[in-house]
């Protein structure tokens, strides 16, 4: 209950967010632009739009996930509103997760809201939203969960500027892991191999969670590679959320 | 058992470096017994509110102890016997003061039914009635006050803990504040606050403890503290003609003039008489004659600088 008290005061908190309608603003200017790109590419148009649509909504709802998410703990800290919560008979992982939840179902929201109108948009334009689209947009938000932890974990211990700067260098670098372990073959053996290959597994994997190429190009992914990728980005997310109750635990505020 | 007791408390804030700074609060020994109301005093920096913070869970003691109501203030329980108001106040600037008691409500784990009473008795007892459905946004310094207050008392605690209740308020607020500390009193709750407005604490306390760059410098009852003796005496008198004012003024330390009459402030009873009988020879008007003692506000000055005082 106190958890949830926290979640509900989250999202009532975060919904009231300047920076998400503006980047929601952008996600659906993004979606509604890929007709233009679709009209340079003979022939390609629909592929386009719904290629352009579901990458508008990974990109848009992971600034927002950032964004919101680097702020979540430090704005409580910097605007003391934490001190009349964390004076009560309340653990510490009860705050963070409750901060998490609100987050995470604010980013629900936003999710569901650009699915719905880019599905729309598609429609609109004559394509299809097969089962595949809805695979595609649950994924997304699996991703964006990942990176709402990091956020927050970030924003519990550090500034803002600083958390962001962190998690948008991880979430480029997430989408590009493969380069990590594709050096030379003269690299074998070396320092450098190992320390790549370790930043490779440390690094979560988030080019799993993008199949809408696949869903743009009719190419079929199969339920259990969405599972496994489903259940890789619960088990790397409450590793996050755990850091970041321990990272908390003993904080001075 | 004690409502608080604090062993050794001490808390050294680490630079950037890591390094380890001087200590913000040093070796501090304090007891608060129940149904007592304390007033901890010191300078800005002294180490009151990190005092404060500590026994609210809110950062960790370098070294010591400290229990509320023989409880840790390590372990989270204890934090449902103490109530907090954090000096200014913060809380969510969209909800209203309904809605903070029920947020606050829900944090304590109340069934809707609970939480409707203590909205019903918090809300007459601060009367936060007629802004029961303002944002906080807006709200003046008392309002805010008065909330937070409130949101103190959301749990039923047996502690209150209050940082600096009473700064920035208008005459009006304190009096409301100091009101509210003097109800706890009666309901049998311990009020430990820090406070820089002395005439307050004074009326109030039944104990203070004095910080004095972290340390505690002195703690005790107010008779035990103040020197009980006479400071000087104040005797007020007008129509005095040019002689009687010449041999009073001879044996006043200081003088001064108000529009009510001339103020000579005499070493001690004795001189005070004398010049009261002159008063009265000359065909004064012998208007007030007041011994002076010390005031909380004097020791306090005295306690944090003793060797300026005493030059």
């Amino acid at each position: 209950m106190k958890m949830l008290a926290i979640a509900s005061n989250t999202y009532r908190e975060a919904i009231r967010d300047k920076i998400m309608y503006v980047l929601l603003f952008f996600a659906g200017a993004t979606i509604l632009a890929s007709k233009a790109l679709g009209y340079i590419s003979v022939g390609q148009d629909m592929k386009i739009i719904m290629d352009i649509s579901l990458a508008a909504i990974s990109l848009f709802g992971a600034l927002i996930a950032i964004f919101v998410g680097t702020n979540l703990v430090y704005k409580e800290v910097d605007k003391r509103t934490i001190y009349t919560i964390l004076s009560r008979p309340i653990h510490r992982y009860e705050f963070i997760l409750g901060k998490y939840l609100g987050l995470a179902f604010l980013i629900l929201t936003v999710t569901a809201i650009m699915a719905v109108f880019s599905a729309g948009y598609i429609m609109t334009m004559g394509g299809e939203i097969s089962f595949m689209y809805v695979e595609a947009v649950v994924l997304i938000y699996f991703k964006l969960l990942l990176v709402t932890a990091f956020s927050v974990l970030m924003s519990s211990v550090a500034s803002p500027i600083l958390g962001a700067i962190v998690v948008i260098s991880t979430y480029l670098a997430g989408h590009a892991t493969g380069i990590l372990v594709d050096l030379p073959p003269h690299f074998d053996g070396t320092f450098l191999k190992a320390a790549m290959e370790f930043t490779y597994h440390l690094l979560p994997n988030l080019s799993n969670f993008d199949i809408w190429q696949e869903y743009a190009n009719g190419v079929a992914v199969p339920h259990s590679y969405v599972l496994w990728t489903m259940t890789y980005g619960l088990i790397y997310t409450t590793v996050l959320l755990f850091i970041a109750s321990i990272a908390f635990q003993d904080k001075d505020v | 058992m004690s409502a608080i007791e604090i062993k050794q408390l001490t808390k050294v804030y680490r630079t950037h470096f890591g390094l380890k700074a001087k200590p913000t609060l040093d070796s501090l020994d304090l007891t608060i017994e129940d149904n007592e109301v304390f007033g901890f005093l010191g300078k800005n920096g002294a180490g009151k509110t990190t005092t404060i913070k500590i026994l609210c869970g809110l950062i960790k003691q370098t070294r010591g102890s400290a229990t509320i109501h023989g409880q840790s203030v390590r372990d989270r329980e204890s934090r449902s016997q103490i109530g907090y108001l954090p000096e200014n106040p913060y809380f969510y600037e969209y909800l209203t003061p309904k809605e903070t008691i029920q947020f606050y409500g829900k944090l304590e784990e109340q069934s809707p039914k609970e939480r409707a009473r203590q909205w019903g008795y918090l809300s007459e007892l601060l009367d936060l009635r007629s802004i029961a459905d303002q944002r906080v946004r807006g709200f003046s310094k008392g309002m805010r006050q008065r909330l937070g207050f409130a949101v103190a008392l959301v749990s039923n605690p047996s502690v209150l803990i209050l940082d600096e209740p009473m700064s920035g308020l208008d005459p009006m607020g304190r009096h409301r504040i100091r009101d509210i500390i003097l109800r706890m009193r009666s309901e049998k709750k311990t009020v430990f606050f820090s406070s820089h407005i002395l005439g307050d604490v004074e009326q109030i306390c039944d104990r203070v403890g004095m910080l004095v760059d972290g340390k505690l410098r002195t703690q005790g009852s107010l008779s035990e503290l103040l020197s009980r003796k006479v400071d000087k005496v104040e005797l007020i008198a007008r129509s005095l003609s040019e002689s009687t004012h010449k041999e009073i003024e001879n044996l006043a330390i200081q003088i001064r003039t108000s529009g009510e009459g001339v103020h000579f402030y005499l070493e001690n009873m004795d001189t005070a008489n004398e010049a009261a009988r002159k008063v009265y020879e000359g065909s004064g008007e012998l208007l007030e004659m007041t011994p002076i003692k010390e005031t909380l506000e004097d020791f306090f000055v005295r306690e944090q600088n003793p060797q300026e005082v005493e030059a």
